[in-house]
């Protein structure tokens, strides 16, 4: 299909380059230049407006860093959130697609339009319904008491496991439905009858899963982890709304704290803020590279 | 016969359907008590109840109320009209110019290029607190402050889009751009005349992307709007989700007001939604 | 089918794009009729960019981004509808009497961090033109806001307020190197609040909890969750107050000479581990957030008694079925002496950007500062956000004397405003809230329920990060 442009001219090479260059260079100037200022500001210290530079120049990065627990434990929870939520919610997906992908099965439209529909409410509402959910008094704890399965209310934001879990569910709960039509939208590529030659070769519902339907779908799973692992690194609006970072910061992200450390607290910490989230920068792009190599050999 | 064996086949399905109704069951459900929530008193909310209760109308008159105390020139119509208006001039900016932009890198791609695509990527990793201050520098030395330009330069070219565009193109059919280069048509024509109506579930697809991360945007348009008239839905709800006392009624009617249009936006796009996704993938 | 609902979708925002694209934005639906004036502010396109955000007509004028150009028009941005937001008004009204022409332009910010984080974006873009004339700023974040961006504000030296007339506690807040930045609003004067109905059936009456010590009171307060399964305190532990008010109450400070006084400060350990006993044994409830605190605890009538900043008394109020049968008091203490301190509260000052300052000063000084607008500012202040005055002579108004019935008859205005001048003034830090949290963590690793760490490491480790934070 891809056809490599040999007949290519000078006069449509100007023009290609004419067509990336208004977007190409937004970025540039929206993103690279702001993240160039923010590293020249990460060498400083201070707050407010009275910065001035670290001595030693990289006091942010070499001393301020590993030694504020704070952030290496919003680094842990961030990573929890991403070993324990990236995985459940990518095969959640799959299996979802999987099924839906069925011809057989009915009412497709009404079950993908339901479980992609967490995902067109906002950020700042779904917090503020998962928060009300599963407030001591909320809906949650009256059903399961209500069903006998807990005699007293859990306390869910209140401690530090259930709070996490709290967040893994909101996050499961809100993007699920968009990596799934991704997966579905994969699906569609595949021909449905190899589905149906596996069958005959007696294969069951889970190795044809994982022999068929993982391997084909291995492009759009690069994708949809490197969207999921950079997303959830970057989490941000479920920390500060469902549970505040609480209790006692022991659920706070990185993207939070550092949100703190700059606006939250009233003490503007711009040039150690812009360090950790250099710090983050650089994780993103190292997990990134991971996965895209995984992707890659495998192929 | 034929009957017999599709009604086989439907019950071997039962677990896959009793698995998509728990899933599509707790996927609803939330929005379906925020719909209800929007109907009750803060108390009742408070104590859990699930089902509609008589307080949508009072909980309406006092959202149209607490929205138009926000400032001078502010009411409920004003913070959905602005949400609109930004999140509709930043979905057709974005989808304009990456579309050009993913045709560019695919249809005249050479190692430079390919290159320079590799670079852009690196701008997904960007988090979004770090330019937070550096970029409102910018704005306000540009006078963008509480303007469409200000809230929306930061966003309309994205990597992601790009991206997905440059994916979606690589179905663009070829032969048809080599025949009308014969023809004499311009570089330019071809992507207007051709390109574009070919690939608009592409179109389509990003368009709901965009709009939806547009609407949903809170960080950003938070800082670059200080006007409060210039300001948000997402800007409404948080301002009323603080105070000494809140109202959880009037909150929830907001949540409401807060999710409709995107939830309606992808009712009815969700077709094209899906075809637009799936060329990306392909 | 589908093409067409596309093509609609696409003309209908190409249609607004190009509205936005030549002169002005699309009105939004709901209020067609000022479309015109709609598309002059709601969000200019490039053209009405290039002018400067101030240059736009008066229409525009009220709100965060900026002031008015109107001689008599003063433009303030604030928080809390139900709150400080009925002060202003009331004050507008006030200052009517002596100008007519006056207009305030209130506009409305969901919190003081929006009002924090405008000042912090103005300064470091250098543009204060951003700003309204007046912000209702947090009194816990004034000293650093100050000592940090020095040219945001214009101080109130010469405005002819009297400050004999506030208490001295409130004061020290605002005042700066010796210069006077703020005009006071609210009086955070703590009280604590207890339901009679409840003490009673515990066989205890409100003199029981007057004047007493901690001890006594966990004794009570165990008494109470016995016998009635309710709590006698409980708190937002999101932002857990508690700390700093008992100390106050003892007359001492978290912070010594710029530093944290934690580790080795006795009084300090003795007053967490009261939290830390009352959490363990079901006397102070510590909840996960401000709406369960509210909302759950104390709406949801879990408790008998309430502790904070008098702007809690709205909250309890909206229990109808409780009317009459609260009563409220000073504060425990170690010694059993009667605990007096404050919480939260705000004030107003006058920024940069503010070129009448005369005007502003002159508004100050006639509602807030204890003019002669002041009365009438501070009872309908009282009357429709329950803002209660930290003016002295403000207080003596007859409003303040009356009965409520809601607090069986106890004329609690003209108490809390006596309370309040018997607060001891403590020192304060730029660090007020790193502390907090800090130590929000450390009681909450202490408590059973948090892994009963010992509370002596746990104030060890925060000292050292508030340290850490504060050499950044």
């Amino acid at each position: 299909m891809r056809k490599k442009g040999k007949s290519v001219t000078g006069k449509q090479q100007t023009a290609g380059w004419a067509f990336l260059a208004p977007a190409s260079l937004l970025i540039f100037i929206m993103s690279f230049y702001p993240m160039v200022m923010a590293f020249i500001t990460s060498l400083k210290t201070g707050s407010g407006v009275k910065l001035k530079w670290g001595d030693p120049l990289f006091i942010n990065y070499i001393k301020n860093i590993p030694a504020d627990k704070t952030f290496i434990r919003s680094m842990g929870n961030t990573f929890l959130y991403l070993i324990i939520e990236v995985p459940v919610m990518l095969i959640l997906a799959i299996i979802l697609a999987q099924i839906l992908n069925n011809p057989d099965i009915r009412f497709k439209g009404i079950f993908r339009t339901m479980v992609f529909m967490p995902c067109a409410v906002s950020l700042v509402s779904y917090s503020l319904i998962f928060r009300s959910l599963f407030a001591r008094e909320g809906l949650v704890n009256s059903v399961l008491s209500g069903m006998g399965l807990i005699s007293e209310n859990i306390n869910w934001l209140g401690s530090t496991g259930t709070a996490r879990a709290v967040i893994i569910i909101g996050l499961i709960w809100r993007w699920t439905g968009y990596n799934m039509v991704f997966y579905l939208a994969g699906l569609q590529n595949i021909d449905y009858q190899v589905y149906e030659a596996a069958k005959i070769d007696g294969a069951n519902g889970w190795k044809t899963f994982w022999r068929i339907t993982v391997p084909l779908l291995k492009p759009v799973i690069v994708m949809t982890a490197i969207m999921s692992i950079n997303g959830t690194l970057q989490l941000f609006d479920e920390s500060v709304n469902l549970t505040n970072g609480g209790p006692a910061n022991t659920s706070i992200t990185m993207s939070h704290y550092i949100w703190n450390e700059a606006f939250g607290q009233g003490v503007g910490h711009f040039g150690y803020a812009s360090a950790m989230s250099f710090v983050i920068f650089i994780m993103v792009a190292i997990l990134a590279a991971i996965n895209l190599k995984v992707g890659d050999t495998r192929d | 016969m034929t009957e017999r064996k599709s009604s086989a086949i439907q019950r071997r399905l039962i677990p896959s359907y009793i698995f998509l109704v728990i899933v599509s069951f707790f996927s609803v459900f939330p929005i379906f008590w925020m719909i209800t929530a929007a109907t009750n008193n803060t108390v009742d909310i408070a104590r859990g109840k699930i089902w509609f209760g008589n307080q949508a109308v009072t909980n309406f008159k006092a959202l149209l109320e607490a929205a138009s105390s926000q400032g001078a020139g502010t009411s409920l119509g004003r913070f959905l009209g602005n949400s609109f208006i930004y999140a509709a001039s930043q979905t057709i900016l974005c989808i304009f110019l990456c579309s050009l932009a993913g045709y560019g890198f695919e249809l005249y791609h050479d190692r430079y290029k390919d290159k320079l695509f590799g670079v852009l990527l690196m701008a997904m990793m960007v988090p979004q607190v770090a330019t937070l201050i550096p970029l409102f520098t910018m704005m306000s030395k540009l006078g963008f402050l509480n303007t469409i330009p200000g809230f929306m330069l930061p966003a309309i070219s994205t990597p992601f889009m790009i991206m997905m565009f440059r994916q979606n193109s690589r179905n663009f059919p070829v032969q048809i751009m080599e025949a009308a280069r014969i023809d004499g048509e311009s570089e330019w024509k071809i992507f207007f005349t051709m390109y574009m109506p070919i690939m608009r579930s592409t179109y389509a697809a990003a368009a709901v992307i965009t709009f939806m991360n547009a609407w949903n945007a809170y960080m950003w348009p938070r800082a670059v709007m200080t006007k409060n008239s210039a300001q948000t839905m997402q800007i409404l709800l948080t301002n009323l989700s603080n105070g000494y006392v809140i109202d959880y009624g009037l909150l929830m009617m907001a949540v409401l007001f807060c999710s409709a249009p995107t939830m309606i936006i992808f009712f009815v796009m969700q077709r094209q939604f899906a075809e637009g996704i799936t060329g990306a993938v392909k | 089918m589908k093409k067409k609902v596309l093509a609609v979708l696409l003309a209908g925002v190409m249609t607004a794009g190009m509205l936005a694209g030549c002169g002005g934005a699309a009105a939004p639906a709901a209020d067609a009729g000022d479309a015109a004036q709609a598309t002059e502010e709601a969000a200019g396109d490039e053209a009405v960019a290039e002018e400067a955000p101030e240059a736009e007509g008066e229409e525009a004028a009220a709100d965060l981004g900026g002031v008015s150009e109107d001689p008599n028009t003063l433009t303030v941005a604030a928080w809390d509808a139900n709150f400080n937001i009925p002060a202003l008004e009331a004050a507008a009204e006030a200052f009517k009497t002596k100008n007519p022409d006056f207009k305030l332009e209130i506009n409305t910010v969901s919190g003081s961090q929006d009002v924090e984080n405008a000042v912090t974006n103005a300064a470091s873009a250098g543009d204060y033109s951003t700003l309204p004339d007046i912000v209702l700023f947090q009194d816990h974040y004034i000293q650093q806001y100050v000592t940090n961006y020095p040219d945001a504000w214009q101080d109130l030296e010469g405005a002819g307020i009297n400050w004999d007339d506030f208490g001295a506690e409130k004061l020290s807040y605002s005042t700066i190197e010796g210069k006077h930045y703020g005009a006071p609003v609210d009086n955070g004067t703590a009280i604590f609040a207890y339901r009679t109905d409840i003490l009673e059936e515990c066989g205890y009456t409100i003199d029981d909890v007057t004047g007493i010590t901690w001890d006594k009171w966990l004794e009570i307060g165990r008494t109470v969750k016995e016998k009635t399964g309710k709590y006698l305190l409980s708190m937002d532990h999101s932002g857990d107050d508690l700390p700093y008010m008992f100390m106050q109450a003892e007359g001492l400070s978290q912070w010594k000479d710029g530093k944290p006084d934690l580790v080795g400060n006795e009084t300090y350990q003795k007053i967490l581990q009261v939290i830390v006993d009352g959490a363990n044994d079901g006397v102070i409830l510590l909840c996960n957030s401000w709406s369960e605190y509210t909302d759950e605890s104390i709406v949801g009538d879990q408790v008998a008694g309430v502790m904070n900043g008098n702007w809690i008394i709205p909250t309890i109020k909206q229990v109808e079925e409780n009317k009459g049968k609260w009563a409220l008091t000073t504060i425990p203490t170690l010694s059993g002496a009667e605990g007096y301190a404050a919480n939260g509260g705000s004030s107003l000052y006058i920024t940069a950007n503010c070129a009448k300052a005369d005007l502003a000063k002159e508004f100050l000084a006639y509602t807030f500062g204890g003019g002669e607008g002041s009365m009438e500012t501070y009872d309908n202040a009282l009357k429709n956000g329950g803002v209660i005055t930290c003016c002295i002579s403000a207080g003596k108004s007859s409003v303040y004397q009356e009965p409520d019935e809601y607090f069986n008859g106890q004329p609690i205005y003209a108490d809390i405003v006596e309370m309040g001048a018997h607060v001891p003034v403590v020192e304060q830090n730029d660090f007020h809230y790193n502390l907090r949290t800090a130590i929000g963590t450390a009681i909450t690793n202490a408590t059973t329920a948090g892994g009963g760490a010992d509370l002596a490491t746990e104030i060890q480790t925060a000292q050292d990060d508030i340290d850490r934070q504060m050499s950044l």
